[in-house]
């Protein structure tokens, strides 16, 4: 599988689609997990941790009160111009 | 699976589907169970996405997965950023998703189910998934640009000037027409206005949660909000029970409007992100847990339908909204079927988080077709309900009268039994003190989804819990798209204006942001007021102004989607966007005709006003109807006369490009390849 940027680190996607069900994780598990991470990597897009996630990669902070404040400041300037759709 | 059992599964499947739409489509005189609508849906969807979305991927954009996306290209870590797939689409769908596809087909329902429930399916698979997926493709080969500038870049200025008159207008009517559907919800009804004012509490706490205790923790924080939001809904009974708190938020419609209109304009003007940032959270939260639990009801518990599949009202004497099917059932149910807005969407956030050029199928087609599911559970919450119970709650006081009575008289008169008792049992049950004359869809919608889950969750004694959820769900999330539009429309007027005066171009200017942003709240306030002192309800009115802006949009849309496949020489596949703009056209500009020139005062502004000018008395309030009326022909005329400009502008481009007489020249970005091809072979 390559490498999926997944929204940066939104994920991780963690499971390998394998024809071959390993000992314990019978090939439907394994689905039913990178189905979840998927739903987890999409929930974490839409509220933004994923944004804040790349921010702090991108500045190179850990993350904290001021980081986070210094994130919405430059977020919210982008995210104030994006419409709601009808 | 091997080809031969490959096309047998789908001759199957398209025989299961063929075979839930003739049962939706022959059943006279008996109830119809809501899961053949579902199947109907989902098999038209799998069809559709398989066969059709594949045809338009190859045959007409040529879908290139050698070519790098600007999400790879121009990759910054803050809006340019490849994205897993089904997160895009995840993303997509969630900032499409509005109060259009439920508020829509809700009253679209006065047809019966059958018309609004084949629009929604032909509509979604061959105009608006269409629209979003070319839109969204070719904004992803032009480094993510959005739809103005490519009606600027590939049509001319004036296009380009069109599509900016067409987005701010939809932006002015679609706020006034939500706000209209909010105030209607929330008005005499003390439960309503207590949950979302609590809103306004538990959203600071979650902005101090997610800022100070847990930073950028929003997920945890959007379920601490819902967890508090769902404790205000259970704890506003006893709101409404009581004698002494409750008159505090029983407010009614004026004074509910002229509080809109304050936020509208604080929202905008004053920062405030601590309280609308994380309310937006809680807002995106709770709207996609309510459709996942309205989709998941549905299936579990199988409802009835007791609408007939068509009513008497195709005749275009409804009363919910006046005009005849066409094109008036195309216009109201808008978003579930084709939304103009969506072009701004596909042509927004979401090019630039394409990782892969194939992926736009998915993303474009596949999250409208999400949509119009939407829309179909809309349908069905409508229908389950009783039809004189439908039509007390949606049918304005000007029409049924203001008595409970006598409203009950008229629509059993109809064909369509209701008693004033049965409707006061049923305010009673779900704590109003009445469901009669409550105009706009919400309320609708709210009876029908805690009916829905009601038969099974909880049962009768937690009908009201439902219902006030449904009601917070609708009017937290319209709220949202009142403040992010305000904000929107502010900045739409300040860079207008900015090529005048420079210092109103400055975005963040005090004198300007305040002027701009009464500007934009005085122009949905207005059309707010307007539908507030409407005795027909105003949603008779402003909805169709609404459907008809928003379809307009898409005409612009598909206009500059046809032009640039003409240019990319592939006119022989032009249908494929020729065929629905040629049916917008058709439904936008008959309806618009008929919203002003038509006789019936019901139906045509200008036959209002006149109406009304010829009445004995002529108040001051009189007078002002007359204008709102005028007032509202105008706009539609506009609006009908700038998008005829633009479809005069594209058709004389096609012709010089088809005749030869002009270059085909298209402003794609030149091809780079993609790495990710590599990665991924490697």
């Amino acid at each position: 599988m390559s490498k999926a940027r997944v929204g940066a680190d939104v994920l991780v996607c963690p499971v390998e689609r394998s024809s071959v069900p390993r000992r314990g994780h019978p090939r439907h598990t394994a689905w039913l997990r990178h189905a979840a991470a998927i739903l987890l990597s999409a929930a974490r897009e839409i509220f933004d941790e994923s944004a804040y996630a790349r921010f702090l990669r991108r500045t190179q902070m850990a993350s904290s009160p001021d980081a986070y404040a210094a994130f919405r400041q430059e977020h919210e300037a982008l995210k104030a111009r994006r419409p709601r759709c009808c | 699976m091997n080809g031969l059992t490959k096309a047998l599964a789908w001759l199957l499947l398209a025989m299961l589907g063929a075979f839930a739409l003739s049962a939706i489509a022959l059943h006279r005189g008996e109830q119809i169970n809501a899961m053949w609508l579902v199947l109907a849906a989902v098999c038209t969807y799998a069809l559709g996405y398989r066969f059709y979305s594949k045809f338009v991927a190859a045959k007409l954009l040529s879908l290139d997965a050698q070519r790098a996306t600007p999400a790879e290209r121009l990759d910054n870590g803050r809006d340019f950023v490849p994205t897993n797939k089904w997160v895009v689409f995840g993303h997509h769908f969630a900032a499409i998703a509005g109060p259009g596809p439920l508020v829509g087909p809700v009253l679209a329902a006065q047809f019966g189910y059958l018309p609004g429930i084949l629009w929604i399916l032909i509509g979604a698979i061959f105009a608006g998934c269409v629209q979003d997926f070319v839109i969204l493709l070719f904004s992803v080969r032009r480094d993510g640009k959005s739809l103005t500038e490519m009606a600027r870049e590939e049509i001319g200025r004036l296009g380009g000037f069109v599509a900016y008159v067409a987005i701010l207008s939809i932006i002015v009517i679609l706020l006034g027409a939500a706000a209209l559907i909010v105030v209607n919800a929330l008005k005499s009804s003390p439960w309503g206005v207590f949950t979302i004012a609590m809103t306004i509490p538990i959203a600071l706490l979650m902005g101090i949660y997610v800022r100070r205790l847990r930073p950028g923790k929003v997920l945890e924080s959007s379920l601490l909000g819902f967890v508090l939001v769902m404790l205000a809904i259970w704890g506003g009974q006893w709101i409404s029970q009581s004698s002494v708190v409750a008159p505090w938020f029983t407010w009614t419609a004026p004074v509910l409007a002229i509080v809109i209109i304050i936020y509208g304009f604080a929202a905008s003007a004053l920062p405030v992100w601590l309280l609308l940032a994380p309310r937006d959270y809680l807002s995106t939260f709770v709207k996609l847990g309510t459709i996942a639990m309205l989709a998941a009801g549905i299936v579990a518990l199988r409802p009835a339908l007791h609408m007939p599949p068509l009513t008497r009202f195709v005749d275009g004497s409804g009363p919910v909204f006046a005009g005849k099917i066409f094109p008036f059932a195309f216009i109201t149910i808008a978003c579930g079927a084709i939304s103009g807005f969506h072009s701004l969407i596909s042509s927004g956030t979401t090019p630039k988080m394409i990782r892969r050029e194939p992926e736009t199928r998915m993303v474009g087609y596949g999250a409208m077709m999400a949509e119009s599911m939407v829309a179909v559970m809309a349908t069905i919450a409508a229908c389950v309900l009783q039809p004189g119970t439908y039509f007390a709650i949606n049918s304005p006081a000007g029409v049924v009268g203001q008595a409970p009575e006598a409203a009950a008289a008229t629509i059993s008169s109809w064909g369509f039994p209701v008693t004033a008792g049965e409707m006061h049992a049923l305010a009673q049950a779900v704590g109003e003190q009445t469901l009669f004359n409550r105009t706009g869809g919400a309320p609708a919608f709210a009876v029908g989804m805690a009916h829905i889950f009601s038969s099974s969750l909880g049962g009768q004694a937690v009908m009201a819990i439902w219902y006030h959820f449904a009601i917070m769900f609708e009017a937290l999330f319209i709220l949202t798209v009142l403040d992010a539009g305000t904000r929107v429309g502010r900045f739409m007027i300040q860079d207008a204006l900015g090529h005048i005066s420079r210092p109103i171009g400055r975005t963040s200017w005090y004198p300007s942001i305040f002027v701009t942003s009464a500007l934009i709240v005085g122009a949905w306030g207005s059309f707010l007021w307007q539908g507030v002192k409407d005795p027909l309800g105003g949603i008779n009115s402003l909805w169709p102004l609404f459907g008809i802006s928003n379809q307009l949009l898409a005409t612009v849309a598909l206009c500059v989607a046809t032009t640039i496949i003409i240019k990319m020489g592939k006119a022989r596949f032009s249908p494929v966007t020729l065929v629905p703009l040629a049916w917008l056209v058709a439904v936008t500009f008959t309806a618009s005709w008929h919203k002003m020139f038509d006789p019936n005062p019901r139906i045509g502004f200008l036959a209002h006003a006149r109406q009304l000018a010829s009445s004995a008395v002529r108040s001051h309030e009189v007078s002002r109807l007359i204008f709102n009326d005028r007032l509202d022909a105008a706009v539609t005329g506009l609006l009908m006369f700038l998008v005829a400009l633009i479809l005069l502008e594209s058709a004389l481009l096609w012709v010089r490009v088809l005749s030869g007489h002009r270059t085909a020249e298209i402003r794609e970005t030149p091809f780079v390849m993609t790495r990710f091809a590599a990665e991924e072979q490697g």
